[in-house]
């Protein structure tokens, strides 16, 4: 026999919201103090409250020079690239309904770098890899659709032909590679290695506005990503063109990826594990838990440049080798549950 | 199934035939691979060269360096052919291959490393480390793919790549901190059996012997893997058993043939899908045919990637990444992977 109890009880949608909320206010806590104290750290030492002074322009002209020509832009790269990847990641594996979509497993990023990679080959400068990443990583999207497609995407498949096109993109790169002079061969790995190392405000700024356009013009559709939810009938009734819809969404998504791959390189492993986090974490996709998606891939982002730049003894180690190295456990203890009894009863 | 065992029976009586062709066929690429190169020299010079009659610089071309390349075509060509079939059979997965299990990942890492740390320089001191790593990343996505003492398929593809995002992520990470390991490893780990010689091929050649022996020894059992584990149970067959000696076969040729020749991808993938339809599914026809299809293809991406940038020339696991990625997409299209 059940009593009802007395005490108030917190439907779970409410919950969720304060879930959510919850994970949005500490996330951005740790982002303003993982900011602070990369602002702070480096090479030249200074204390917090003289660093916030340089970041506004007061102070010691070294300090401001340091801290606004160096330590901003790097800071502002790792943080639009990582809520980039980590939003994309959450929207292609909603779009997809599979855990497993994500920039870097479905080869947008590798098409990314391959594009950076070119665009370094062809001497046009480090100003012009946002167009470039932009155009591989595009390229790439439609070489998966047009190999893996075939009424649908199940997991195993995208993730083989993902590997498929990953390799192929990872030959390019590899011929680049090869062919060209030392020096570049060098730009070349740090690019695909995932780096935030030395970029400048004049690399860093095309793309962060190109991110930011593409963010709003995500916002934008959400309200259809929520539609598409339902299922394609549902939605077909509610008045949505689904296959162009959901065509848009993945053109955008795929560009957010790619822009967030030009700043930072082909980071691994935030796209795909973040999503998942803040799903154990927070519940169902919403409005709110895509901005706390974006919040932790930021966060992580930073913090794990962080811990490259300061905390490890190596010195320039790419941020994208300690991303791998966090995300990888955890990533495979996730998928051996995708691939447990459940998924074998499915197959 | 019933396409299974249609397959197994209908084309016994073009076998020979094929052999035939699989053969005239290899050997047609071993001559262009002498003849073919920076300096193509005539098909009769080549022979003479090789009978000893020819004293010209052709003949010493011929002789000191692409026969020597050849012949390491042949070897590593028939390893990966040969361990392709075999993780294939012991997975009952068709789209498995050495890369799969993380072996050219792991070779990479470790020959990168050794290159940082001790500074080797040249292509035939990696072959130990190229495949101590190797083997050691297999026998970690083994590690990963088993369940209730078994390798299951699914938990085997997911775990290798997972691993290998992991291992290439590190490998870079080392390249990016050494200018000079870059310089010594790049060319390596494009995969190429350019400037090898028997030198290079010499130390793992017993490891390919045995993983040959023990492929040889358990085909038959893999005809009885394929009927599946139950039914391979209740007929006696210790199936954990077969899939450990599988996958030690696996990794002996496999993790021999990267550590002469660099990561070469797809050719383990590529060579039973291209014999299967020509001669069964049995693994007593299978592992045989593939140890011609897997040279046949890997002389035929050498000799392209030689055609193809002329007078200079495109890594051969270059060409073969290039060629076969479109190949494990249509695989992966085609066939039905659960």
């Amino acid at each position: 026999m059940v009593v009802e109890t007395t005490t108030p009880r917190v439907t779970p949608l409410i919950r969720q919201r304060r879930r959510a909320a919850g994970l949005i206010a500490v996330c951005a806590v740790a982002l303003v103090l993982l900011a602070i104290l990369a602002i702070a750290s480096g090479e030249v030492r200074m204390p917090v409250p003289s660093a916030l002074r340089a970041a506004f322009g007061i102070g010691d002209p070294g300090e401001v020079y340091v801290v606004q020509e160096f330590r901003a832009p790097r800071l502002v790269a790792g943080l639009i690239a990582g809520a980039g990847l980590a939003i994309a990641g959450a929207v292609l594996q909603r779009l997809f309904r599979n855990p497993l979509a994500s920039p870097d497993v479905m080869g947008v990023t590798g098409g990314a770098s391959l594009g950076a990679v070119l665009v370094l080959a062809a001497g046009a400068g480090q100003t012009s890899i946002p167009l470039g990443a932009l155009g591989g990583g595009l390229f790439a999207a439609i070489l998966l659709g047009v190999l893996g497609w075939r009424s649908g995407l199940p997991v195993l498949r995208l993730v083989l032909v993902g590997l498929a096109v990953q390799a192929g993109l990872a030959a390019a790169v590899n011929l680049v590679v090869v062919r060209f002079p030392k020096e570049l061969a060098g730009a070349a790995m740090q690019w695909t290695a995932g780096s935030l190392y030395g970029r400048t405000w004049p690399e860093v700024r095309g793309a962060v506005i190109a991110c930011a356009l593409v963010l709003i013009a995500l916002a934008v559709q959400h309200r259809t990503l929520a539609v598409l939810d339902l299922g394609d009938e549902s939605a077909a009734t509610l008045g949505v063109a689904v296959s162009a819809a959901r065509l848009r969404l993945l053109l955008t998504t795929v560009a957010l990826a790619s822009l967030a791959a030009a700043l930072a390189g082909p980071v691994s492993f935030v796209a795909l594990a973040v999503p998942h986090l803040v799903r154990m974490l927070a519940g169902p996709p919403t409005a709110a838990t895509l901005a706390a998606t974006g919040l932790a891939g930021a966060t992580l982002l930073v913090g794990c440049d962080l811990t490259a730049q300061h905390l490890l003894p190596i010195e320039g180690l790419p941020v994208g080798v300690v991303t791998a190295t966090v995300g990888a456990p955890w990533l495979l203890i996730l998928m051996l549950r995708e691939s447990g009894p459940a998924h074998r009863r499915n197959a | 199934m019933t396409t299974t065992e249609m397959r197994r029976t209908a084309p016994r009586r073009r076998r020979i035939p094929v052999f035939c062709a699989g053969i005239a066929g290899l050997l047609l690429c071993i001559v262009l691979s002498l003849a073919f190169g920076a300096r193509s020299v005539p098909v009769a010079t080549v022979i003479e060269a090789l009978l000893g009659a020819a004293q010209s610089r052709d003949a010493l071309v011929i002789i000191d360096m692409r026969l020597p390349r050849t012949l390491v075509g042949i070897a590593v060509g028939a390893a990966l052919g040969l361990a392709g079939a075999i993780v294939q059979g012991v997975t009952r997965n068709p789209l498995a291959s050495p890369t799969t299990l993380g072996i050219n990942a792991g070779a990479g890492l470790a020959v990168v490393t050794a290159i940082f740390a001790l500074g080797l320089d040249r292509p035939v001191q990696f072959v130990w480390f190229a495949f101590a790593g190797g083997a050691a990343a297999a026998a970690f996505t083994m590690a990963l793919g088993r369940r209730a003492g078994d390798l299951d398929p699914v938990r085997l593809v997911l775990g290798g790549t997972v691993l290998q995002l992991v291992l290439v992520s590190w490998t870079s990470a080392v390249l990016v901190f050494s200018e000079r390991t870059l310089d010594e490893a790049r060319f390596w780990l494009a995969g190429s059996i350019a400037q090898r010689d028997l030198a290079a091929l010499a130390p793992v050649a017993p490891a390919m012997v045995i993983g040959l022996l023990i492929g040889a020894a358990i085909a038959p059992a893999l005809d009885t893997l394929a009927l599946g584990d139950e039914a391979a149970k209740s007929l006696g067959a210790p199936v954990a058993r077969i899939r450990l000696a599988g996958a030690c076969a696996v990794v002996l040729l496999a993790g021999s043939a990267v550590a002469v020749s660099g990561p070469i991808a797809f050719i383990g993938l590529a060579a039973p899908h291209l014999v299967r339809p020509l001669v069964g599914n049995s693994h007593r026809l299978l592992l045989p045919s593939c140890l011609i299809a897997g040279p046949l293809l890997l002389l035929a991406a050498d000799i392209l990637g030689r055609l193809v940038a002329r007078p200079s020339e495109v890594e051969v696991g270059i060409v073969t990444a290039f060629l076969g990625a479109p190949l494990l997409a249509l695989l992966a299209r085609t066939r039905e992977v659960r």
